[in-house]
């Protein structure tokens, strides 16, 4: 059944397992520092990780033994099973912080909003590069995305999870303005979305959440709170200075101040450690597999390849950026963690998952044929 | 459904292609986009890392150091033997942290239960340092007990943000003794804080508040150490990163004779006299005993005086909170009188063999003056009208001399104006002058009150302390020392910083033989048959002294009462002023007891124990000799 074009071991993404690789060592010797001392009790973080990116190794390959284009016929099964799962996890998940999010496997705790994410890409893929419009999509077309997002997306608002159901929406968005609309259809969208923004104020948001963004625009209202961290954050970052403390001398990492160290502030533990000189490096890698994701999206050999990889690029780069700008101290904690560089084995498996669909598109850049049915040609 | 292999490259049409490309060209400026975005971290991370680099270096390390003081322990405060008056002990106080305690009101709910304190007095504490950062420890409770201090240490996972601190305090070796010299320690105030400097202090610190605790603050207390602590984000200790340790205060060598200072005070005690003690060596000015009492509690002040403690002193009627050797004004009465015969022998009005008559009172203008001795003393020398205190001997000599001059001889034994001693606020006493009466009373003055300086009454007013100085110049011949406390300042190390040598105020020059005149009068007061302070001879010291009678008011009402039936507010105070031995002097030993009535009876028992500690060994030398004698 499976068939595997020997050209495919020729065309194998060398580089971009250079990047993945370079930048899940990096993430891995960071996860370390940030889980020091180790505590006596259960397995440490980076251990925990390393076995995950193993699965996630495994998972590249096996989506590597396959064509991608075969995801244009199982994103609606994928699609229904994330749905499911985001149900289950809404009535028989574990909360953390008053929030349900996860499903216990045992070895590790699914969070389906990460592997949503992922699914969104896909599924928005597919629909757009079936469904080619001249002269961009028009009202009438976007119905059908905008449900496909909708759903997924209120599942997760109710978790609550706001910066994953945010991402979420900036897939769609990312996706939707790259697939090109009609103009009217993008003024129209706008009034939609802003006439949603404030429903959501006043309807959707939980008061916590409000008060993220509140001390965004306001950092001194709440000095020891959401501001702390940020505050925290941008010390940890900024006394790292030109060259950092040091690996393993983060002060701010390990003497706590640094909140969410190994998760969503671990870019603030690397930042402390490895200075100036050290973070413009990591992160010159990382954009640098970000470009070399555009690159795959480039030279894909079919729309839906183009799509694909352009929604895998966006997945990682937005929650890179607004990671990013949140640790230092640009955006409100959202709780969006830095893809591959976090704790969290969910976000590490759909990351991983992500850019083995990258390295299958890119691997089978020259393999030709259309087998698909197109639905709409021309 | 299944999808079907590679087989249709033709399907791909031209169309197709050029939508690809079109899509495809997008992505160029998906990649500017990403770059932009890079570019914008970059210059955050610039801006953070290399701009305000430093900054944040300086932040990170006040987040994680945490500078502690180390108090240091203060100076030891010795008497002239060197025997240990003052020292430290390890104390222990109940703290918070703020920082540390998640919930400050359970907290301190728990804690007042279990320490059996009121919770407002804890929360009163807090209110006081409510500005400070919170990771500034408060003393909620300071000295506590070892069972207190057990259990807290005990239960301490139970009350997070408590901690026990360990700090010096006083201990009194000898009690009481010398309180009012030493004075006591306590919180530095506010106000105190804002004048001092501010590197040296800060608040909690303990701080002299009286006495030479406060006078030699800058000796005494040391200088601070400091902790630097590194904590993690809850404020739990992780490591200590430095000590500096702290520099002990000076220690304080008093010239105070403990053996004295306690016979003094004993019997002070005793008797629950108010009143002073104070002797001194005749030679150097160095004091021996300075007693006030009724004494200060100081082990009350150990940890801060409670409110009940405090308003106990203060409505004390006996003021044991006033040093009255120093702080405390009396007529001087009879004592005066060696300064009036002074004036005398000096301006020549008198020589020593000058005989006035003494009727029993003296007319001037149309008023009498009574002597004490209402049946009078008859013809009267000066040696007599010393040793029987004659008032009506010395009204005559005073008239003759003048109050001015009275005053200039006054001046010159050293009342009149502070001695200077290292005792906080010192009173100058009053030698009135004409001048003087003009410009505060805006009256002339009137001959008659001169009769009235010269036998110590009237606005005449003077400490006990310059009473001694007084009599330690007769003694000495005419050599006004300055009183010191203080023999010597030394380091931890033992350096000596400050000796103090004896150091001659005024010197009366060319009256050695009127002097030997007064100090013959002097010594028949003691020893003299008739002399108003027999009962305190000792046998084989010769002392010369002279009793005084310090009227507080001049009651018609009493007048005509029994002494013991009058109101003890209204009763005289009673003054001995003593020197001995009477032909080399060594020491000179005043006592003032507050309403004691007499002067040889009130007072003298008080100086004659002094002296009989001071002279002990000689005195049993000289009784060893004597049984020796009597054996042979």
């Amino acid at each position: 059944m499976l068939r595997v074009d020997r050209r495919c071991f020729h065309n194998f993404d060398w580089i971009l397992l250079l990047f993945l690789l370079a930048v899940s060592g990096m993430a891995l010797l960071n996860l370390y520092s940030a889980s020091y001392p180790p505590v006596s009790w259960g397995m440490p973080p980076y251990i925990k990780q390393c076995y995950l990116f193993l699965m996630g190794m495994m998972g590249i390959l096996f989506l590597l033994s396959f064509d991608y284009r075969e995801l244009q016929y199982w994103n609606y099964p994928f699609y229904v099973l994330i749905i499911i799962l985001l149900l289950v996890v809404l009535f028989a998940g574990k909360s953390a912080g008053g929030a349900q999010r996860w499903i216990n496997l045992g070895f590790f705790k699914l969070q389906p909003s990460e592997l949503a994410k992922l699914m969104l890409v896909v599924t928005l893929a597919s629909y757009y590069s079936r469904k080619e419009v001249e002269g961009g999509y028009g009202l009438k077309d976007m119905v059908t995305p905008i449900l496909l997002t909708m759903l997924p997306f209120l599942l997760i608002m109710k978790q609550p999870d706001l910066g994953t159901a945010l991402m979420l929406g900036i897939i769609f968005v990312s996706m939707t303005v790259f697939a090109r609309l009609r103009l009217q259809t993008y003024g129209v969208g706008m009034l939609l979305g802003s006439g949603a923004t404030v429903f959501a104020w006043f309807y959707l948001l939980k008061p916590y959440q409000k008060r993220r963004i509140e001390t965004l625009l306001n950092p001194g209202k709440d000095p020891m709170g959401q501001g702390y961290q940020i505050l925290q954050s941008k010390i940890a970052v900024g006394s790292g200075g030109n060259f950092g403390k040091g690996y393993l001398e983060g002060t701010q990492g390990h003497l706590h101040f640094l909140p969410e160290r190994h998760t969503d502030f671990a870019f603030s533990v690397w930042g402390e450690e490895w200075g100036f000189v050290g973070s413009l490096f990591f992160l010159g890698v990382y954009f640098s597999m970000l470009l070399w994701g555009l690159y795959v999206a480039m030279t894909a050999r079919d729309r839906f390849g183009v799509f694909l990889s352009f929604g895998v690029v966006m997945l990682i780069f937005w929650q890179a950026v607004i990671n990013l700008l949140m640790v230092l101290g640009f955006l409100p904690v959202v709780g969006i963690p830095l893809p591959l560089v976090s704790y969290g084995g969910s976000s590490l498996l759909t990351t991983l998952l992500a850019l083995g669909i990258l390295m299958n598109v890119r691997m089978r850049r020259f393999q030709t044929g259309q087998g698909m049915e197109k639905t709409s040609k021309g | 459904m299944k999808w079907s292999g590679y087989k249709n490259l033709e399907e791909l049409s031209e169309h197709d292609d050029a939508a690809l490309d079109s899509l495809k060209r997008r992505l160029v400026a998906v990649g500017v986009l990403i770059l932009c975005f890079a570019l914008l971290i970059f210059s955050r991370l610039w801006f953070l890392q290399i701009h305000k680099g430093e900054e944040y270096k300086n932040r990170a390390d006040n987040n994680r150091v945490r500078m502690s003081d180390i108090v240091a322990p203060r100076g030891a405060i010795q008497d002239r033997a060197g025997r240990e008056m003052v020292t430290n002990r390890p104390s222990f106080n109940v703290v918070l942290v703020r920082a540390d305690s998640n919930d400050v009101d359970k907290l301190l709910k728990k804690l007042a239960t279990v320490l059996d304190v009121d919770i407002s007095q804890l929360w009163e504490k807090i209110r006081e340092v409510e500005h400070k950062p919170r990771h500034i420890p408060i003393r909620l409770l300071e000295d506590v007990n070892w069972e207190t201090l057990a259990y807290v240490e005990n239960h301490n996972q139970e009350f997070p943000g408590i901690r026990i601190e360990t700090i010096p305090a006083r201990v009194y070796h000898y009690g009481d003794l010398a309180a009012h010299a030493i004075g006591y320690l306590g919180e530095i105030s506010r106000k105190e804080l804002e004048t001092r400097d501010s590197d040296l202090y800060s608040g909690g610190d303990l701080i002299g508040k009286m006495g030479l605790e406060r006078l030699r603050e800058q000796d005494l207390r040391g200088e601070k150490g400091t902790n630097y602590t590194e904590v993690n984000a809850k404020g739990f200790e992780q490591q200590l990163l430095k000590d500096v340790e702290p520099l002990p205060g000076n220690d304080i060598q008093l010239t105070l004779d403990v053996d004295l200072q306690k016979v003094a005070e004993d019997l002070m005690s005793a008797g629950e006299k108010a009143g002073a003690v104070v002797a001194m060596e005749v030679k150097t000015g160095r004091v021996l005993v300075v007693a006030s009492n009724p004494v200060l509690p100081l082990e009350h002040f150990v940890g801060g005086i409670s409110h009940k403690n405090w308003n106990a002193l203060l409505e004390n009627p006996k003021h044991p909170l006033i040093n009255k050797v120093v702080q405390a004004m009396y007529p001087p009465g009879s004592t005066y009188k060696m300064i009036t015969a002074m004036a005398g022998l000096a301006t020549g009005v008198i020589d020593r063999d000058t005989v006035l008559y003494c009727p029993g009172h003296y007319s001037f203008g149309n008023r009498r003056y009574h002597c004490w001795k209402r049946s009078g003393h008859g013809a009267v020398n000066l040696k007599r009208a010393i040793s029987e205190s004659c008032d009506v001997y010395f009204y005559q000599v005073g008239l003759r001399v003048g109050v001015d001059k009275l005053a200039e001889f006054a001046n010159k034994f050293g009342l009149g104006h502070r001695s200077g001693i290292e005792l906080e606020y010192e009173k100058s006493g009053l030698t009135p002058t004409k001048e003087w009466k003009k410009k505060n009373r805006g009256r002339k003055w009137q001959e008659g009150e001169t009769l009235s300086i010269a036998i110590g009454q009237g606005f005449n007013l003077v400490t006990p302390l310059q009473i001694c100085l007084m009599t330690a110049t007769i003694a000495n011949g005419g050599k006004q020392f300055l009183p010191q406390l203080i023999e010597k300042v030394t380091d931890p190390d033992g350096k000596v910083l400050e000796q103090f040598e004896p150091v001659v105020v005024e010197e009366l020059k060319g009256e050695k033989r009127h002097l030997e005149e007064i100090r013959k009068g002097m010594v028949e007061v003691v020893q003299g048959k008739r002399g108003t302070a027999r009962k305190v001879r000792i046998e084989g010291i010769s002392i010369g002294g002279k009793t005084g009678t310090a009227q507080v008011v001049r009651l018609a009402q009493y007048k005509h009462l029994k002494e013991e039936d009058i109101p003890y507010k209204y009763r005289d105070h009673a003054w001995f002023t003593c020197y001995a031995p009477a032909d080399d002097p060594e020491i000179a030993v005043t006592v003032l007891v507050e309403h004691g009535l007499h002067g040889g009876s009130g007072a003298g028992p008080v100086a004659r124990a002094v002296l009989v500690k001071y002279f002990e060994e000689r005195l049993a030398q000289a009784a060893a000799e004597a049984e020796q004698k009597n054996e042979e």
